[in-house]
């Protein structure tokens, strides 16, 4: 499988659901320990702390912001389901103006509750992957549901009476994978 | 844009066609025209708009019929518009509806190479519509639009499509349709959905603000794009055979076979919404206005009243999605003011009798990219914003290969599988209906105009 093997759009790369999403900004000059305290502070609201799994944009697959060049430049780069073209003003509209605490440290942003201006600095800040690719299928939905399955499945497996439960004809594409699950 | 002052809707310079409700009963009837000389053209839009003049002085609660009229870009090109403002309307307008084929997914059978000519080809430039309450005022409008072109030789009758509401007052498949518009901000139309603010004028009208705070860009001179909107048609064909057969075979009896054809729609033939009856049909609900749009999906997430991959929950999901933050809504709603075309299959009937009969979907808003396509391409075509990437809608996606459609069901969910393709495109064409004053900018465009 290569990168990108599915539907390419401009300008972020499609593979299966999901698509990549990079942006590239300048920190403001003296900014940079204000930039460092927002990203902390986003680290600690839920969604975004360890272990939470629970971020505020349902459809994002994963999301890091880097400080790079010795704090005067900003990565901020995310996959998600659905296409980059369709979702950019819903995105401008509401979803990165949650942000806002973080790109008003950054050259070129004019702030809410302007969406053209917002859109207009997202686009400028775009850059399309030159490469991109996933490990697995499916969107962020169906992977949720996919281990709330696999939870239940385990509790099933817990119970003593699971072999017997199991041994109906129907059931035996569970049985096949219940020897490692 | 910035952000401006709300400013009045002005009524009296909107065409009809996107903020009037469709009455009930309904005759319709769709011209396209060509234009063989740009000086007729002008001759012609001139005359139409004094007719839409006198029109609008009869008000919006006059029962009589009323036209509306429309251009593709190429219509705007013939009557000699500037090329800096046909430059100025956003670009999928100026490539029309035939261009975006694939990406819409009018493919296969659904293809412009298969559509009925001369739609998606330069020939069609400019459409007239007029519905009206009954056969007689039909005419009687029809005549007088006819009459301002009879002497124009070279305006030309391009094609013709007459629609009426069947006897039932419901569509081919047999469920009542023109329920779900949005309430619209200014419009002066009875608010119908009591769970819901009304949307921005902005969405619908060019000229206002809209949901994001901003005035959409507007074609240029302003004279021109303000109070315009576009116009969405598409001619569907509906294999109405095919989804009977689909339902029978699929069901354990007639009960059954309705159920599951409400959960494909997301209504009750009536057009009473499963959300608010989920179990039988409620012909008083149905029937009811102040009732039948009046609900949101917020007790039923997951789907057990109305599956999330229903029709009517696909093209408005509502408040469904308002947890996820990744998407606005209200960013994506249309007016829709489709009607039927062709006969009824009569009741009962599982074999295809040849007949042509479906749907002239008719889509009005200010941004045919977030609106009709947005809505068509992530919400019919696509199931990736319910978390189901391989099904599309059960009715109208118009994928040419079949799709599964899941059922939420307590214990046991319900898949039903390879529901075939329902719906042809036929063809279709993207329009700018401008409003009056801008339709008499554009019947003097031969003396020079400034640049805007």
């Amino acid at each position: 499988m290569t990168a990108a093997d599915e539907t390419t759009r401009r300008p972020g790369v499609r593979v299966g659901s999901a698509s990549e999403f990079s942006l590239f900004f300048r920190v403001i000059p003296g900014h940079a320990e204000e930039i460092r305290a927002a990203l902390t502070a986003l680290q600690r609201t839920p969604g975004y702390r360890p272990g939470d799994y629970e971020m505020a944009i349902a459809s994002i697959h994963e999301a890091r912001f880097v400080l790079f060049d010795d704090d005067t430049r900003l990565l901020f780069a995310t996959s998600f389901d659905g296409s980059w073209d369709a979702y950019m003003e819903d995105f401008a509209a509401g979803p990165l103006q949650l942000f806002d605490a973080i790109f008003q440290h950054t050259d070129g942003y004019a702030g809410l509750p302007d969406v053209s201006a917002v859109k207009d600095f997202i686009l400028g800040a775009q850059v399309t992957a030159a490469a991109y690719a996933r490990n697995y299928p499916g969107t962020v939905k169906e992977l949720r549901r996919a281990n709330r399955l696999r939870e239940a499945f385990d509790t099933v497996l817990d119970d003593p009476r699971a072999e017997e439960a199991l041994g109906h004809p129907a059931l035996k594409p569970l049985l096949d994978e219940a020897a490692d699950a | 844009m910035t952000i401006q002052q709300q400013r009045a809707l002005e009524l009296g310079d909107i065409q009809s066609g996107a903020l009037r409700e469709r009455p009930a009963p309904y005759v319709g009837r769709y011209l396209l025209l060509r234009l063989g000389d740009a000086e007729q053209g002008r001759e012609l839009v001139r005359r139409l708009h004094a007719l839409l003049v006198e029109q609008d002085r009869h008000g919006p609660s006059d029962p009589q019929a009323w036209l509306t009229v429309a251009f593709t870009h190429a219509g705007l090109a013939a009557l000699g518009v500037p090329q800096s403002s046909l430059d100025s309307f956003p670009a999928e307008f100026r490539e029309g509806m035939a261009a975006r084929a694939e990406q819409l997914g009018d493919v296969g059978p659904s293809s412009p190479e298969h559509w009925e000519p001369p739609l998606g080809s330069d020939a069609v430039h400019v459409a007239v519509s007029v519905l009206a309450p009954d056969a007689p005022s039909l005419e009687a409008v029809a005549e007088r639009a006819r009459t301002r072109y009879a002497d124009l030789p070279s305006v030309e009758v391009v094609w013709r499509q007459d629609c009426y509401q069947l006897s039932t007052g419901r569509t081919s498949f047999g469920f009542k349709d023109g329920i779900g518009n949005p309430d619209v901000e200014g419009s002066g139309l009875p608010l119908r959905n009591r769970s819901e603010r009304p949307i921005k004028t902005g969405e619908f009208i060019l000229g206002y603000p809209d949901e994001t705070g901003s005035v959409a860009p507007m074609p240029t001179p302003e004279v021109l794009g303000r109070n315009g909107t576009f116009l969405v048609f598409r001619k569907l064909r509906t294999d109405v055979a095919a989804y009977r057969r689909y339902l029978r075979d699929r069901a354990r009896d007639r009960d059954e076979e309705r159920l599951l054809g409400a959960k494909m729609v997301g209504r009750w033939p009536s057009g009473a919404p499963l959300v608010l009856a989920p179990d039988t049909e409620d012909r008083d609900l149905g029937a009811d206005p102040s009732r039948n749009n009046s609900f949101g999906y917020r007790d039923d997430l997951r789907g057990f009243k109305c599956p999330a991959g229903a029709h009517a929950r696909r093209a408005n999901p509502r408040d469904a999605l308002e947890d996820e933050n990744s998407v606005n809504v209200r960013l994506h709603r249309m007016i829709r003011r489709g009607t039927s075309y062709g006969t009824a299959l009569p009741d009962g009937v599982l074999e295809d009798d040849g007949q042509d009969r479906g749907i002239v979907f008719v889509f009005a808003g200010a941004h045919l990219d977030r609106q009709f396509e947005f809505v068509k391409t992530q919400w019919i075509n696509d199931g990736v914003f319910i978390g189901v990437p391989g099904e599309s809608d059960p009715l109208v996606s118009g994928a040419q290969a079949p799709t599964d459609f899941t059922i939420p069901h307590v214990p046991i969910r319900r898949r039903l599988r390879d529901l075939p393709p329902l719906v042809v495109t036929r063809g279709g064409e993207y329009c700018f209906a401008p409003g009056l004053r801008a339709l008499a900018w554009l019947s003097g465009l031969e003396t020079p105009q400034e640049e805007p």
